[in-house]
């Protein structure tokens, strides 16, 4: 049957589109603009889902985004609110989280069963023994939970925007689009957000004191103004520093910062609490007007307007002009109401209850409906029904008002003070933060002409914060009976009577949480769930509080309120992750990697080979590196080391700034000549060592590690700030290509493209020589960090792959061969040599690295220096030391970060190990007790199996290489 | 011996859109990516282009101002500001701090014969370079970068340094040709990410990459 009404003046349906989808394998007609809740209840359809905990029939409850039992799956898509997602023509829909379809599902048994199931049960229950709890948890989230994640949904970029505003307005209302127009008049630039479909908030469906015509007024006023952007269908989903909204749309998430925030997001209506108040049929006043203004659907065809309030006579006027047969509107307070609109339902022939209440809802067959309401006489004071005298009223539905929360969630997070005004029932801001301003029904004005007003106010108060200057607005204070009751809730001794519809709670489960000593609001959130569920306690953290309060004989404002943190509204993943900005930084000679097989890996920001496995190849990665670390040893190999950090230092004090920022001495470094510079934090930590080449006097070329390369250049920068020497910096990292030529034949295959004499004895370690090698200006260094002779070659990083490529040419006869990061490490293994961040930590001091002699303690000065004394007079507590495993070593090859053990004791742990294969022995780095420095000493590892393998301290491996 | 080429830094992202190159001041750069009708429409909706060929280098130290005015480079007044002198821009970084770009080697004196002295520290740069130009720019800056960089570009001469897709950048707004375009450096090896990344907006904004000569078709 469909319950469509005949045309509303104010509908946002297009019935010149209609078009049908199909619903738990029924086929569904709709109109564009419907949204699926509007299309299933024009239809007929009262299931739209089943509830988290106990699979109870659910319908519409608020059709304003919290409607958490109305979740759909589409297709890969689920979890998608119904009562607010435009129905589209393709959908094929199904309610989430049921077992055999939405009307026979199989786990309603749950809800039988229910009296066993308490808050707490799970925790309880399933506790011990542990090694159940993976049986009972998989059954729990079988049972309960939401939609299924689909593990092919296909990764959509959404892109995240950035926005600029002077004054961000959340809530589209007649507030917030008053106080647009406001600002907006003063030139400013606004923009307004507001999370339905259309402007206007409660003007779209509560029609009283000529709503809609005030609405059209606003928007064509709106519409006149170039610098007012309205973004509707979108929610700002939290507040951050310096007044930074992130705005979520279904495109993607827009992040507004803006100069000054006026919230005027309105209020959550709330429900009253009695027996089946959950039942499909059962919904909340300003939902049933939603259906009829915006979607012309009737709400149902007889019911009753359950009130705690006076909004709930012009709810009961709504349905009566929308041909509902209202029986009765049911007034909570003693007094009743003196609204006038009392006249108008009588003259309509509704009959008035006051100092009455819904007792209970009698559910239809299988519990899919109502088929009647229990009115009861109520004491609103005591919260109970006196239920000698009961009235049964046969009807299809219940419309309930019982009050408002505030959507204060961003002001909360801004950090607003709020108060609990008694008046009205209500949080109500008393401290704004600077810059955040408040108007409206979250401000505490309910009235609709003082809520235009209000809307002013705030933003005449923004444009003073922002340096204009506009008269101030006076508001009148709230008048008359409260907009909200102070307990709307109806006890009963069957219970279900919910408070918390995301996740099953009723109002004795908050009574055995405060009898468990669960009676703090943070304590009872997470022992009952109460507005953890996707709702996040919009309509159930206000009762929730209200009965905690009673509970503990405590005033509402002794309670508090939960914390409200961001996101304001549960946002899909996709939109949260957004496009991804994540940059590499690539070398010159990043396409020839690729193209000879590299096996790129980050280190740090950049992209390098760890090793190459070129097309054909049947290496594997180990296979590959032990190859590459032989060609270094044999022949020549060749490594692009452009990732190191490069720094020049430039100016006369260039020297006295080194020896300044290193432990080292440079001012009688001669030119041509490179000094290994280690450098350390104040603690005298070990950060980094890298090269430090003199190649004029006033001229220095520094290297760092690659991962510290950043941290260096800043300290650097703040060390020549602080010392007022004479000196400039320019970080050349990325302007310099590098790459290292090592081996035997290193030296030949660079006499090709050089005229430098490279022998041992005219260019030693420690040379440094600006040069041409192809034609190009370059920096060539004789260096042995891998190899006792190797060449380091820093150029123009425009020319490093032509450089490379005729390198690597040229090499060829000579068997050069590119060799990956992995190698690398082998190849500074054999040679001895310890990295600083991989074999030393954020602690290790020169001293137990054995650094002793790049430290020049006689300065007078250097960073690290005066903990350096300290460190010197105490003991040693570790040393880093050389080792090599036995030959004849058998059992698991033990891994970096494995153990030293001493007496049975840890003595400390491996940094670096590895198989050499032209030493043919496992080798590596180790932290040991001081004692055992001595090359010879012995010591054991424990490796990941549990087996103590046996360990000798060497002077270095390249003593094993000579004995050999 | 083959003769040493300068590449772009940009160069190995381009590959996959086989651009047709040529050697622009010693540098093998992209110059057209489609024919010129097609790369209008791109310039016109939203596109980007590799300039990194222009010849750079950076001036700094104390007597950075003094010995650029005395080999008569015209020099912005303040920090933050940019001028195009003919083929020459300069832009003033810091106060005593200058990036100048050569789009020939035409202009003298070229920027291979500055040189460091007492008070100058010339350093020299291996910047990737871009224009950004097209009507759908602002939703593309929008996603890129967090401050409102048309307003803030608005001001006549005026550069911005800013993060830009997570790599700290220079930007500044030209008109050239008659088009409002925008310019962008970051360091070199950061531009394959930002070329993938950008042209990646761009093209499902409907736009793409176009050649140096769509831009500077003498060059």
């Amino acid at each position: 049957m469909s319950s469509r009404l005949i045309n509303q003046p104010t509908e946002w349906i297009d019935r010149d589109k209609p078009f049908s989808f199909t619903y738990e394998g029924q086929k569904v007609t709709a109109f564009e603009g419907d949204t699926i809740s509007s299309a299933l209840w024009a239809n007929g359809i009262r299931v739209l889902g089943r509830s988290f905990k106990y699979h109870r029939a659910r319908g519409i409850l608020t059709l304003a985004n919290h409607d958490v039992n109305a979740l759909m799956t589409d297709g890969l898509d689920t979890n998608i609110r119904a009562d607010v997602l435009p129905v589209q023509a393709d959908m094929t829909l199904t309610a989430v989280n049921t077992t055999g379809g939405v009307l026979k599902d199989r786990s309603q048994f749950i809800d039988k069963i229910s009296p066993l199931l308490p808050v707490g049960f799970y925790y309880k229950a399933f506790h011990t023994p542990r090694r159940f709890f993976p049986f009972w948890e998989d059954k729990i989230r079988k049972a309960a939970g939401l939609g299924e994640v689909n593990f092919n949904y296909p990764r959509i970029p959404k892109p995240k925007q950035h926005a600029h505003c002077d004054v961000l307005i959340i809530g589209a209302g007649i507030s917030g689009l008053s106080a647009a127009l406001s600002v907006a008049e003063q030139g400013l630039s606004v923009i307004i957000v507001d999370e339905n479909a259309k402007a206007g908030g409660s003007l779209t469906y509560d029609m009283a004191d000529q709503a809609s015509s005030q609405l059209a007024e606003l928007l064509n006023a709106i519409e006149q103004h170039d610098n007012i952007r309205l973004i509707t269908n979108a929610y700002a989903a939290g507040y951050y520093a310096d007044h930074l909204v992130p705005i979520v749309e279904t495109s993607g998430i827009t992040k507004v910062r803006a100069k000054a925030l006026i919230v005027a997001s309105g209020a959550f209506e709330q429900p009253p609490v009695f027996r089946n108040n959950d039942l499909p049929g059962v919904m909340m006043g300003s939902a049933a007007q939603r259906l009829i203004y915006r979607y012309a659907v009737k709400p149902f065809e007889k019911g009753v307007v359950v009130t705690a309030n006076d909004y709930g006579y012009r709810t009961a006027l709504d349905l009566v002009s929308a041909g509902v047969d209202v029986l009765a509107v049911i007034d909570m307070r003693r007094e009743g109401s003196r609204s006038p609109l009392i006249d108008e339902l009588k003259d309509k022939q509704v009959a008035v209850h006051k100092a009455s209440c819904v007792y209970e809802v009698i559910a239809s067959k299988h519990k899919l409906g109502v088929s009647e309401v229990v009115i009861c006489a109520y004491d609103e004071l005591m919260a109970e029904a006196d239920t000698k005298n009961k009235i049964r009223l046969k009807c299809d539905g219940v419309a309930m008002s019982a009050g408002w929360a505030p959507a204060a969630a961003l002001l909360y997070q801004a950090g607003t003070k709020m108060r609990f005004d008694s008046g009205l029932q209500q949080f109500v801001p008393a401290e704004l933060p600077e810059g955040v301003f408040a108007a409206g029904k979250v401000n505490g004005v309910f009235e609709l002409s003082q809520r235009a007003l209000d809307g002013q106010r705030a933003a005449a108060e923004a444009m003073n914060y922002l340096g204009k200057s506009v008269a101030t607005v006076e508001v009148k204070q709230h008048q008359g009976t409260s907009p909200s009751h102070a307990y709307p809730v109806v006890n009963h001794p069957k219970g279900k009577n919910f408070v918390d519809f995301d996740e099953d709670i009723q109002v004795k489960d908050f009574i055995n949480a405060a009898k468990e000593g669960f009676d703090n609001i943070e304590l009872m959130k997470r022992f009952t769930t109460v507005g953890m569920g996707p709702s996040q306690g919009k309509h159930s953290n206000m009762n929730a509080i209200r009965i905690l309060a009673r509970i503990r004989d405590l005033p509402v404002e002794k309670i508090g309120t939960t914390t409200a943190r961001p996101f304001f509204h549960p946002t899909p993943i996709g939109h949260l992750g957004g496009r991804g900005f994540h940059p590499h930084r690539y070398t010159a000679m990043h396409e020839w990697h690729i193209e000879n097989g590299g096996q790129m890996t980050a280190a740090g920001l950049w992209m390098r080979p760890a090793c190459y496995l070129p097309e054909g190849c049947h290496l594997t990665a180990q296979q590959a590196t032990h190859q590459e670390a032989m060609a270094v040893r044999t022949k020549a190999g060749i490594i692009d080391n452009s990732t190191l950090g490069k720094i020049e230092v430039y100016g006369p004090d260039a020297a006295a700034f080194l020896e300044r920022v290193y432990t080292g001495k440079f001012v009688r470094q001669k030119v041509g000549q490179y000094r290994i510079a280690m450098l350390l934090d104040e603690a005298g930590v070990m950060v980094d060592d890298g090269l430090a080449c003199r190649l004029e006097e006033d001229r220095f070329y520094l290297t760092t590690s690659t991962t510290n390369s950043a941290m260096v250049y800043r300290q650097l920068q703040r060390e020549a700030q602080l010392c007022g020497l004479s000196v400039s910096l320019a970080n050349l990292t990325g302007a310099k290509a590098a790459m290292t030529i090592a081996g035997p034949a290193a030296a030949e295959i660079i006499s090709q493209f050089s005229s430098v004499d490279l022998a041992a004895t005219a260019f030693p370690t420690g040379s440094v020589v600006e040069t041409q090698i192809a034609d190009i200006e370059c920096l060539l260094l004789r260096v042995a960090f891998v190899a006792e002779q190797a060449f380091e070659i820093h150029l123009p990083a425009a020319a490093g792959l032509s450089v490379w490529s005729q390198l690597m040419q040229a090499g060829q006869p000579f068997g050069l061969q590119a060799y990956g990061t992995d190698a690398q490490r082998l190849l500074r293994l054999e040679m001895g040599h310890h990295l600083i961040g991989h074999d030393t930590d954020g602690l290790t001091n020169p001293f137990e690295a054995h650094a002793e002699p790049l430290i020049a303690m006689d300065k007078t000065f250097f960073t690290g220096q005066r903990s350096l004394q300290i460190i010197a007079k105490k003991p040693l507590n570790k040393t880093l030391v050389n080792f090599v495993l036995d030959s004849n070593c058998v059992g698991e090859l033990p891994n970096e970060c494995n153990l030293v053990i001493d007496n049975g004791d840890i003595a400390g742990r491996i940094t670096s190990i590895a198989f050499s294969p032209y030493l043919q022995r496992v080798i590596g780095i180790a932290f040991v007790p001081p004692e055992k420095h001595l090359p010879g000493s012995r010591f054991d590892i424990r490796n990941d199996a549990g087996d103590l393998i046996a360990a000798t301290v060497i002077q270095s491996p390249t003593e094993l290489a000579k004995s050999a | 011996m083959k003769s040493t080429l300068l590449k772009s830094p940009i160069a190995f992202a381009q590959l996959s859109q086989a651009p047709q190159m040529e050697v622009v001041n010693g540098m093998l750069t992209a110059v057209r990516f489609a024919d010129k009708a097609i790369e209008s429409q791109r310039a016109h909706k939203l596109a980007i282009c590799d300039t990194s060929a222009f010849q750079r280098v950076s001036i700094k130290g104390s007597q950075a101002a003094n010995y650029l005015q005395q080999l008569g480079v015209t020099l912005p007044e303040t920090a933050n500001q940019w001028q195009l002198t003919d083929e020459r821009l300069v832009m003033r970084l810091g106060n005593s701090e200058f990036l100048i770009e050569d789009q020939t080697q035409n202009v003298k004196p070229a920027v291979s014969e500055l040189s460091s002295a007492k008070g100058v520290h010339k350093v020299s740069r291996n910047d990737a370079a871009f224009i950004l130009t097209g009507n759908d720019i602002h939703p593309l800056f929008a996603e890129i970068c967090e401050i409102d960089l048309v307003a803030e570009l608005a001001t006549e001469n005026h550069l911005v340094m800013t993060v830009i897709a997570g790599v700290s950048a220079t930007l500044l707004s030209q008109t050239l040709n008659g088009e409002r375009i925008y310019r962008l450096w970051c360091d070199g090896t950061y531009g394959p990410y930002l070329w993938k990344t950008l042209l990646n907006i761009i093209e499902q904004a409907g736009g793409g990459a176009v050649g140096l000569h769509h831009f500077y078709p003498k060059i």
